[in-house]
Formats: structure tokens, C-alpha cells, sequence
């Protein structure tokens, strides 16, 4: 094997990795600030990519504008999901809301069964971007946007919480909801907005997944088990942590499926393992803080 | 034994032989539609008896269908070898011992990542079957030795055997001895080792006997047709199946997952009729997440609310008229 297939493979990966990070920076962003984790994040990742690829497909409108509507509607969505139904499961019980997020997430994924199938499309958009020549390698123009958009997302998600008055609130109603209550934050209206902002990443990363991914309703249920493997060995509610957990995972993923014979099958579950073991060994992940379970 | 005790026993037979009336009664009316979707309902309910063990000790787990796998994979590659009893028990105790590991390795996770190491363990199980093929058969799977000769009937007459044996098992941890000690756990692991409840060994005991059942399960479905492929057994579904079905059911109880397969089953065949054989599981999440917000007993725990509501009123009578005579 070349040091150019290698390098190939390892920047490909790097790609794929700015949309893992792009979706576990909003996952855990919601849950670093309401504690609830959100199974059904995927699906509104699935959402995106179908709106994206659906208003492509029929109309011709651009991804770049496909992206943006996906986040707007998937924001609106979190609105009225956190509203109608996770504002009364945040009362019950943590293994409650645990089943609650699950139900949701098996929903969506069964209701977008019902009306698209379950085929796998792939969007016929001409590349959004020219190539990227880097020696010996060429990128192509979709895996270069998505590397950009992603990163933005993600730098988003981190301003965001580390530098508006928003994320200040944010913060600090997750470190003590009782206490930001009498300092005046309407701590209900902080977590609604944290899953709004997060639904909103997820449809952005919805039209990334769009354009270098099958779209079908199963790639949410793979996306956001890949999420939580990252924001697990990120350490839970952080940002940073969980672009090295992406680039980890990608890099690991990615390295098995073009080197190792059949290993298209099997990436997935290596992966897994070293997720298994990094939290035997830490459980509150790499890069978490050390909390007593 | 004194006579309470005798009382309760006669009180557990009975509801032993009530559960399984009705699928005996289909195995002996021999119809062959119905024989079969008995035979699903004992499944899954056994399934979700072992999953409720585990969730009353507050562990969350999204990874069963590991378990329910390996137990059709154990039976079905030990069966040849030691024979079917010893084989059956040898698949079991090997479910058993994968799952006293895990319990030791995810002892420290909190919920959510404990959630997330069951998820990840069933799927590395998956793709352990695949890149073992000379062991296991890979992808195309085995085809372990067919239950009762093939005769559906007799098939389900073995599996309500095994499903009585499920609800004996999920009693025990119900009774005063596990009951109070596994609740305290899930609500305050700190607290109950305070206590002096052992909170490792009662978790992990918890573990291997949820596995044990859930390989019980899947031993019983793997002889259905004497075909398995990892794609059948290890999929999502199974990992899914047994949350909704106790979550309808009613949580902490035996009755609930039994009540819930077959109310599920119901729910999933008018299901199947409106949007056909794919994403009918849309049932699955309307159900947990109604239940969830609506009614978080499930339908054992509404009935027995309201049976509790009705015994309210009816003392102070019932004291009045015992005082007239």
C-alpha cells in the first residue's frame, strides 16, 4: 500500500470527521444543558438530509440553500417537540426520559419508512465546490464543503456557548437550575432554546449528510449512535472534546474500512470497541471531568 | 410453611397456570395462524422479562438483542456437541458469563453512557459473528437444530413452558427479598450502599440472570425454523422490542410484559394492515412515548390503580355491613 492511498484514506476520514463533530457538537450541546439525551437527534439529522435532498430533487434549489432552510425547519421542529412533549418528561424521572427520547427517535424513523421507503437515494447536485488538490491526493468538492460547513458548525456550537449572553445562561442553568431560577433565568426558556440551537445544527448537518451519504431514514439511527460513541469519549457537554472524539472515531473508522480486507462491515463495530474500552477505562470519557457515577 | 405461605404459593400456581391457559389452549386448537402469533408473544414477552430484571436496578440497557443472539447462537453451536439439554444449558450459562462481564465493566457508567456501552457491545457482537465465520457461519448464518421436530404446536407448548419459567424467574427478584433492595439501588445507588445493600453484587447478579433469560429467549426463537442469520437476531428491533413491550405492559411487574407483547402484537397487526409489512414499528414509538407521558404504570399498573381505587370506596361498606350483622 502507497503513502498516497494512506494519506487519501486518512484525509477523507478527516472530512467525515467535521460531520460527526457537526452533529455530536449539537447533541451535546442540548445535552450538556438539559441533561436529557436526545436519541431522536439523528432523526432530525435524517429530516434534513431528506428536506435537502427533496427540495433539490423537486425544485432545483441549491443544497447551500437546502441547508439552510433544513436548519430553520429543524429548529422550529425542536420548538414544538420540546414544547408539546420533553417540557413534561423533564420532571419524571432520568430513566424515563431516557425511554421518552427513544420512543421519539423510533418514530420519526418509522414514519419516514411509511412515506419515502426505506431505499437508500443518492442527490444528483453537481459538487458545490471545485476539488482540492493536495499533492498526491484529491479531495472532492462535496467532502471539502462539508469539511468547511462542518467546522463552522461547530465553531458555532462553541461560541455559542462560550462567548453570548445566551451561553452564559445556558451554563449556568445546567450547573444549578435551582439556583439560576432565583438569579432571574427563565431556566424553561434556556432549554428550550439549547434544543432549538441544537435542532438547527442537526438540519445543517442533515444537508452535509446529504451530499457525501445516502439519504434514507436508517442514516439517522447511524449518526447519532456514531454521536454518542463522540460525545462519550469527549466527555458529556463538551464542545471541544468532541471534535477529538469525531476525528478518533473517523480516523479509526475509516483506516479499518480501506485497509483491512471485508473491513467496509466491520469499521462500525471496531469503533465500538475502542469506545467500550475507553470508557472502561474512564468513564466519563477522555477529555470529561471525573464525576462520581 | 405456614398457611400464608401456602396461600401465596397456591395464589403464584394459579397465575402461573393463567398465563399460560391461553397459549395452550392455541397450541391444542392447533390453528396455524394464531399457533404462530403465540409463539411471537411468548418471544418477546420472555424478552422483556429479562429486560425489566435489569431496569430495576435503574440499568437502562439498548443492548439485549446481544444477548437474545448469543443465546440462539449458543444453543444452536452447542447443541451438536453436548447434546440438546446440556447444550441449551451450556448456551444459557455462556449468556450468563458474557453478561457478568459486562455488568463488571459498566458497574461505574452512569445511565446514559451505560446505555450507550449496551448499544455499542450489542453491535461489536454482531460484528464479532461476522469476522468468525469458520466459528460461526459469518454472514450467512447456521442452522441450529429445529424445536419439536418442526410441529408448531409443540413448539409452543416448549416455549410457554420456558415463558412460565421467566415469570418464576422475575417473581423471585420481586419478592421481599431482591424487591426493596433493587428499587433502592435504582433510586439511590449511594443511599442503598449506605444501607449495607450490596448494590456490585445485586447489579451484576441483576445482569447475568437478565441474560440468561434474554439467551432463553432467543435459544427459543433460533429453533423456530432452524435458520439464523446475524442479521435477524442482532438487529435494532430486538434491542427495541422489549422497552415498548414492558413500557405498555407496565414496568416492575411480571404480568406487564406478558399483558404488553400481546397488546403490542395487537397494536402491530393493525399497524401492518394501514402502512404494510415496513415501518408498521411506528407503533412501537407511538406507544412508548404516550405511555411514557400519559400513563407511566402501564396498562397492569392503570388497572391495578384503578382496582386500588375501587377497594377504597368499597371498605367503609363493607365494614358497615360486617358491624349490622
Amino acid at each position: 500500500m502507497t503513502t498516497a492511498a494512506v494519506l487519501q484514506a486518512v484525509i477523507l476520514s478527516l472530512t467525515v470527521a467535521a460531520l460527526y463533530a457537526a452533529v455530536a457538537a449539537g447533541l451535546t450541546l442540548t445535552v450538556g444543558v438539559t441533561r436529557i439525551i436526545n436519541f431522536a437527534h439523528g432523526e432530525f439529522v435524517m429530516l434534513g438530509a431528506f428536506l435537502t435532498y427533496g427540495l433539490h430533487t423537486r425544485w432545483g434549489v441549491s443544497p447551500w440553500l437546502g441547508m439552510a432552510a433544513s436548519g430553520v425547519a429543524l429548529g422550529l421542529l425542536s420548538a414544538l417537540v420540546y414544547r408539546l412533549f420533553l417540557a413534561r418528561v423533564l420532571k419524571q424521572d432520568e430513566h424515563n426520559q431516557l425511554l421518552a427520547t427513544l420512543g421519539l427517535s423510533i418514530l420519526l424513523l418509522n414514519i419516514a419508512v411509511i412515506l419515502w421507503s426505506p431505499d437508500p437515494r443518492v442527490m444528483q447536485a453537481p459538487a458545490l465546490l471545485p476539488p482540492l488538490r493536495l499533492g498526491p491526493v484529491t479531495v472532492p468538492g462535496n467532502n471539502v464543503a462539508v469539511a468547511l460547513v462542518g467546522l463552522l458548525l461547530f465553531l458555532a456550537m462553541l461560541w455559542i456557548k462560550n462567548h453570548t449572553r445566551y451561553g452564559t445562561q445556558m451554563r449556568f442553568a445546567s450547573d444549578d437550575p435551582e439556583l439560576a431560577l432565583h438569579a432571574g433565568i427563565n431556566v424553561d426558556r434556556v432549554f428550550e432554546l439549547s434544543f432549538v440551537i441544537g435542532g438547527a445544527a442537526a438540519g445543517v448537518s442533515g444537508g452535509l449528510v446529504a451530499l457525501v451519504l445516502y439519504v434514507q431514514p436508517s442514516v439517522g439511527v447511524d449518526l447519532v449512535i456514531r454521536a454518542f460513541a463522540i460525545i462519550a469519549l469527549g466527555g458529556l457537554g463538551n464542545i471541544p472534546g468532541a471534535l477529538m472524539g469525531a476525528a478518533i472515531l473517523a480516523l479509526v473508522e475509516g483506516l479499518v474500512s480501506t485497509f483491512v480486507p471485508q473491513g467496509g462491515s466491520w469499521g462500525f463495530g471496531v469503533a465500538f470497541l475502542l469506545l467500550l474500552l475507553v470508557l472502561i477505562v474512564r468513564p466519563s470519557g477522555l477529555f470529561g471531568k471525573q464525576v462520581q457515577a | 410453611m405456614n398457611a400464608a405461605g401456602m396461600n401465596i404459593l397456591v395464589l403464584r400456581l394459579g397465575f402461573y397456570v393463567a398465563v399460560a391457559a391461553p397459549f395452550v389452549a392455541v397450541a391444542l386448537a392447533e390453528h396455524a395462524f394464531l399457533v404462530q402469533v403465540a409463539i411471537g408473544i411468548a418471544v418477546s414477552a420472555i424478552l422483556a422479562l429479562a429486560w425489566d430484571i435489569l431496569s430495576r436496578t435503574g440499568q437502562v440497557s439498548l443492548g439485549h438483542a446481544a444477548f437474545f443472539g448469543m443465546g440462539g447462537y449458543g444453543s444452536a453451536l452447542l447443541t451438536p456437541v453436548l447434546g440438546p439439554v446440556l447444550g441449551w444449558i451450556a448456551g444459557l450459562l455462556l449468556c450468563g458469563a458474557v453478561a457478568v462481564l459486562l455488568g463488571a465493566v459498566t458497574l461505574r457508567l452512569r445511565r446514559l453512557y451505560f446505555t450507550i456501552a449496551t448499544l455499542s457491545f450489542s453491535l461489536s457482537i454482531q460484528v464479532f459473528i461476522l469476522v468468525t465465520p469458520d466459528l460461526t457461519g459469518g454472514s450467512t448464518g447456521i442452522m441450529p437444530p429445529v424445536l419439536a421436530g418442526g410441529s408448531p404446536p409443540h413448539q409452543l407448548l416448549f416455549i410457554t413452558g420456558c415463558l412460565v419459567a421467566a415469570a418464576a424467574v422475575s417473581d423471585v427478584f420481586l419478592g421481599s427479598r431482591f424487591r426493596p433492595a433493587f428499587f433502592m439501588i435504582r433510586n439511590n445507588p449511594h443511599l442503598a450502599a449506605a444501607s449495607g445493600v450490596p448494590v456490585t453484587r445485586l447489579k451484576i447478579l441483576a445482569f447475568a440472570v437478565s441474560g440468561m433469560v434474554a439467551g432463553l429467549a432467543g435459544a427459543c426463537y433460533a429453533g423456530l425454523y432452524g435458520y439464523v442469520i446475524p442479521d435477524d437476531v442482532f438487529t435494532t428491533n430486538w434491542n427495541v422490542l422489549p422497552l415498548a413491550v414492558t413500557i405498555l405492559g407496565g414496568m416492575d411487574t411480571t404480568l406487564g410484559p406478558v399483558v404488553g407483547a400481546v397488546a403490542l402484537r395487537l397494536l402491530e397487526e393493525v399497524a401492518r394492515h394501514f402502512v404494510g409489512g415496513v415501518g408498521y414499528q411506528v407503533v412501537y414509538g407511538a406507544v412508548i412515548i404516550l405511555f411514557i407521558v400519559g400513563m407511566p404504570a402501564g396498562l397492569v399498573g392503570f388497572a391495578r390503580g384503578l382496582l386500588r381505587r375501587r377497594k377504597a370506596t368499597e371498605r367503609p361498606d363493607g365494614a358497615k355491613a360486617r358491624l349490622a350483622s
